[in-house]
C-alpha cells in the first residue's frame, strides 16, 4: 500500500506537467481546429532554451520560465501567421497535421545540428532535495514544477473567463462564425492561442528538462503521450486535459512500481485505443463545438 | 449550440480522432524505427586481397556519424584516424601509406550493409575495419565475410555478433559485453561471507547489450547465495525510472546491480538519492564508466564507491597506450579523463594490423584472419586473442568511484587502487 501511494504521488505530480503540456495542444485544437503535432517538438525546444539559459547564465529554470514564455508566445504568434494561416479553413484540420510535423521535423533537425543527438539534464543544485512527509517523499523539484504548472494553468483559466481576450475565444471555440459575426476578430483570437500554446509548452519544457533526459528526438515519445491525453479528455476540452493527464501520469506510475514498466509507456495507448472503441469524444468531448 | 451542424461536426470529431491516432501510431512507429532494425543481404563470395608495396592501403570503415549512435561514432572515428595518422608519420603498415574511406551509415543496420557492399565491390578498398555496436556490427560482417574480408571491429560484443559463427570477425576488447560483470561477481566472492551482501535487486534496459549482463550476473549470485528480492527489464522509452528504483527501495536491497546504458543509469542514481536509499554495493554496467559525464549527470558527491565495468582505461600501461593517450590529447585535446573509450576500440583495431603486418610482413585479408586466430595479440585493449567465433576471451576490468576518481579496482592485476565496501552515504 505505501508503494502504491507512492506511485500515486510521484504521479499525480507528474500529471500535473502533462496537464501543462496538453493545456497548449487542446486550446490550438478548440480555437483553430489545429492539431499541433509540433506541440512536443515545442516542449523540447523549450527545455532546450531553459538549459541554456541555465548553463551559460545560471539562469534558474524556474525563473527563465518568466523570461522565455513571452518571447516564445510571440514565436508562437508568427509560425500561425507563417504555417497555420494559410491554410484553407476547410482543410485546415488534415494540413495542420503535415505542416506542423513538418514543423516539428525542422525544430528537431536544428535542435540536433546545434546541440547535437546525445541528452541533456537541467540539473539545478536542488535537484537531489526532497522532503519527507508521512513516510513518504517528495522530490523538490518536482513540487515546484508540479506548483509551477498549476499556478500557469490557474493563470489560463482566469483568462478565459474572466478577461474580454478570453470571452473572445472561447466564443470562437464554441462558434467561429457567430463570433466573427458579433465582432470578434477570429484570425487574431486564432494567432494569440497560437500563441498562448507555444507559450505553455515552453514554459514546461522548462520543467520538463529538469525532471527527464532530453534530447532532439524526444518529441515523438511526447507528442504521442500528449495526443491520447487529449483524445481522453475530449478533444478541445481544457477541463478534460488536465483531469485525463493527470489520470494518465497516475496510471503510467501506478503501472510502473506495481505491475511492469514495460507495461507502464503502454498505458497511455491502451487507454486511447478503449477511448477510441468506447466514447471516442474523448472523457469530456461532445461531438459538437464546446466550451473549452 | 448549433444543432443543425451537429451530426456534420460529430463526423469531424470522429474523423479527426481517426486522424490523431494515425498521429500517434506515425510517432510511436518513428520511436520504434530509431531503436531497431533488420538487415538485407546480398549474393556472391569470393575473396581480395592487397599488394603492391607503395600503393595506399586503403581501409574502409561505415561509421554512424549522424543518428543515435553519432556520439560513440564521433568517437570512433577520432580513434581510426589517429591511428592512420600515427601510423603514416612512421612509414605506414608494411611500406603502405594508410588511406581511410569513412562513410555515413546514420546508425542504420540497412545502410551500413549498403556502406560495406559498397566499399569493397564498387571502391574495392583493401581492408575494412568495423563499425560501432552490436546491432551494425552483426549485418556489416556478415557482408565481409562474404567477400572473404577480415572483420577487425571495435564495438560489437555483444552475442548476436558472434552467434554468426563468422571466422573472419574479431571483437578487440578483452572479453565480450555480456561478461562485463565477472570481475565484480569475482570480487564479491573474494569478500568473506560476512561481508557479502545478503540481497540483491536488478533493474535493467531492455537492450542487447545491458539486461544479458545483470542476466548472468544475478545467476552467479543467486548460486553464492544472495537472494534476489527484486528484478525488472524496463524499455528504453521509460522516461522516469522513479516509480522503478521506488519498487526497489522498498524492499531494501543490499546490493543493486543494474544493466545500463547511459541515461537509464544516471536516472537510477538520481531517484536513489531522492529517496534516500543507499544500498551498500550499487553496480551500474554503463553509463558509471564514463569519467566525465557520470559526476556531471547524478552530481560528483554522490559517485563514491560506485562500481561499474570497462575494457580499458586512460591510465593502463598496455602496448602502445600512453602513445595514444600523448597523441590524442596533442591532436584533440583535453585530459586523458576525456578520451572516450571507443576511440581507444578503434586505435586498437590498427594496432593490431599494424601488428600482423610487422610479424608476416603482410597485410591481405587470408593472412589477417589466419594471423590472428593464432596466439596472443597485443594492443591498447589489453592482450587479445579469440575463439573460432572472434569472442575475445579475457576479462574486463572492474572500475569504482574512489575518492572522486574512476578507478580500476579489480582484479588486482589492472588494479590502481583496492576495492571499497560498502559504498558510503550518498553525498559522500
Amino acid at each position: 500500500m505505501h508503494l502504491f501511494i507512492q506511485a500515486c504521488i510521484l504521479g499525480l505530480l507528474a500529471g500535473g506537467v502533462y496537464a501543462l503540456m496538453a493545456s497548449g495542444l487542446t486550446l490550438a485544437f478548440g480555437v483553430m481546429r489545429v492539431i499541433n503535432v509540433a506541440q512536443g517538438a515545442m516542449i523540447v525546444l523549450g527545455a532546450f532554451l531553459s538549459y541554456t539559459l541555465f548553463t551559460k547564465l545560471h539562469i534558474d529554470p524556474f525563473v527563465s520560465v518568466v523570461l522565455l514564455t513571452p518571447l516564445m508566445f510571440l514565436v508562437g504568434v508568427v509560425l500561425q501567421l507563417v504555417f497555420i494561416r494559410p491554410l484553407r479553413a476547410d482543410e485546415r484540420e488534415e494540413l495542420s497535421l503535415l505542416v506542423t510535423w513538418a514543423l516539428a521535423l525542422g525544430i528537431e533537425g536544428l535542435l540536433s545540428v546545434l546541440y547535437k543527438t546525445n541528452y541533456r539534464s537541467t540539473i539545478t543544485s536542488y535537484a537531489d532535495n526532497s522532503w519527507r512527509v508521512l513516510g513518504y517523499h517528495l522530490s523538490e523539484v518536482r513540487v515546484f514544477a508540479f506548483g509551477m504548472s498549476v499556478v500557469i494553468l490557474a493563470l489560463l483559466y482566469v483568462v478565459l473567463t474572466r478577461t474580454e481576450f478570453g470571452r473572445t475565444m472561447r466564443a470562437t471555440v464554441q462558434n467561429p462564425v457567430s463570433a466573427r459575426l458579433l465582432g470578434v476578430n477570429v484570425e487574431r483570437v486564432s494567432a494569440l492561442g497560437f500563441g498562448i500554446s507555444v507559450a505553455t509548452a515552453t514554459a514546461a519544457g522548462a520543467v520538463f528538462g529538469m525532471v527527464t533526459p532530453f534530447f532532439p528526438g524526444s518529441h515523438y515519445d511526447l507528442i504521442s503521450r500528449l495526443l491520447s491525453i487529449i483524445v481522453l479528455g475530449g478533444l478541445g476540452s481544457l477541463g478534460g486535459a488536465i483531469i485525463a493527464a493527470l489520470f494518465m501520469g497516475m496510471a503510467e506510475a501506478v503501472f510502473a512500481a506495481e505491475i511492469s514498466p514495460t507495461w507502464s509507456s503502454f498505458t497511455f495507448f491502451i487507454v486511447l485505443i478503449a477511448i477510441l472503441l468506447l466514447r471516442p469524444q474523448g472523457l469530456f468531448g461532445t461531438n459538437e463545438r464546446g466550451a473549452l | 449550440m448549433p444543432a443543425a451542424g451537429g451530426q456534420k461536426e460529430g463526423q469531424n470529431v470522429r474523423r479527426l480522432v481517426v486522424l490523431i491516432s494515425l498521429g500517434v501510431l506515425l510517432a510511436v512507429s518513428v520511436t520504434l524505427a530509431a531503436c531497431g532494425g533488420s538487415s538485407s543481404s546480398s549474393t556472391n563470395a569470393g575473396s581480395t586481397s592487397s599488394s603492391a608495396n607503395g600503393k595506399p592501403l586503403t581501409i574502409g570503415i561505415s561509421l554512424s556519424l549522424s543518428g543515435d549512435f553519432s556520439d560513440p561514432g564521433h568517437a570512433a572515428q577520432k580513434g581510426y584516424q589517429l591511428w592512420a595518422k600515427t601510423v603514416n608519420a612512421n612509414g605506414g603498415v608494411a611500406g603502405r601509406k594508410v588511406k581511410l574511406k569513412i562513410v555515413d551509415d546514420a546508425s542504420s543496420p540497412n545502410q551500413v550493409v549498403t556502406n560495406y557492399q559498397n566499399l569493397i565491390t564498387r571502391d574495392k578498398v583493401d581492408l575494412v575495419f568495423g563499425p560501432f555496436s552490436t546491432l551494425l556490427t552483426g549485418p556489416a560482417a556478415s557482408v565481409a565475410h562474404r567477400y572473404g574480408y577480415a572483420f577487425v571491429e571495435p564495438a560489437g560484443g555483444g552475442p548476436a555478433v558472434f552467434q554468426e559463427h563468422l571466422n573472419n570477425v574479431f571483437f578487440v576488447q578483452p572479453a565480450p559485453t555480456l561478461n562485463c560483470g565477472d570481475p565484480f561477481v569475482a570480487y564479491i566472492k573474494s569478500l568473506p561471507a560476512s561481508q557479502r551482501p545478503k540481497t540483491a535487486a536488478y533493474p535493467s534496459l531492455d537492450d542487447p547489450f545491458s539486461s544479458p549482463i545483470a542476466d548472468r550476473m544475478q545467476k552467479a549470485f543467486e548460486a553464492m547465495g544472495i537472494k534476489t528480492v527484486y528484478k525488472t527489464i524496463y524499455p528504453s522509452e521509460t522516461a522516469d525510472l522513479t516509480p522503478v528504483v521506488e519498487k526497489y527501495v522498498a524492499k531494501k536491497p543490499d546490493m543493486v546491480v543494474a544493466g545500463t546504458q547511459s541515461e537509464d543509469a544516471y536516472s537510477q542514481v538520481k531517484a536513489m538519492v531522492q529517496a534516500g536509499f543507499s544500498p551498500k554495493f550499487v553496480f551500474l554496467a554503463n553509463g558509471a564508466n564514463s569519467p566525465t559525464e557520470f559526476p556531471s549527470k547524478v552530481g560528483a558527491k554522490n559517485t563514491e564507491g560506485i562500481f561499474s565495468c570497462g575494457d580499458w582505461f586512460p591510465t593502463s600501461k598496455a602496448n602502445g597506450n600512453p602513445q595514444f593517450v600523448a597523441a590524442y590529447k596533442a591532436q584533440y585535446g583535453g585530459t586523458p579523463f576525456d578520451i572516450d573509450s571507443t576511440s581507444a576500440e578503434a586505435y586498437a583495431v590498427g594496432q593490431l594490423i599494424q601488428a600482423v603486418a610487422k610479424k608476416t610482413g603482410k597485410v591481405d585479408n587470408k593472412t589477417i584472419i589466419s594471423s590472428l586466430h593464432s596466439g596472443t595479440w597485443p594492443s591498447v585493449e589489453g592482450n587479445i586473442s579469440w575463439n573460432a567465433d572472434g569472442s575475445p576471451q579475457g576479462s574486463d576490468m572492474l572500475l569504482e568511484w574512489v575518492g572522486g576518481k574512476l578507478q580500476p579496482v579489480y582484479p588486482p592485476n589492472v588494479a590502481l587502487t583496492k576495492p571499497t565496501s560498502p559504498k558510503p552515504p550518498w553525498g559522500g
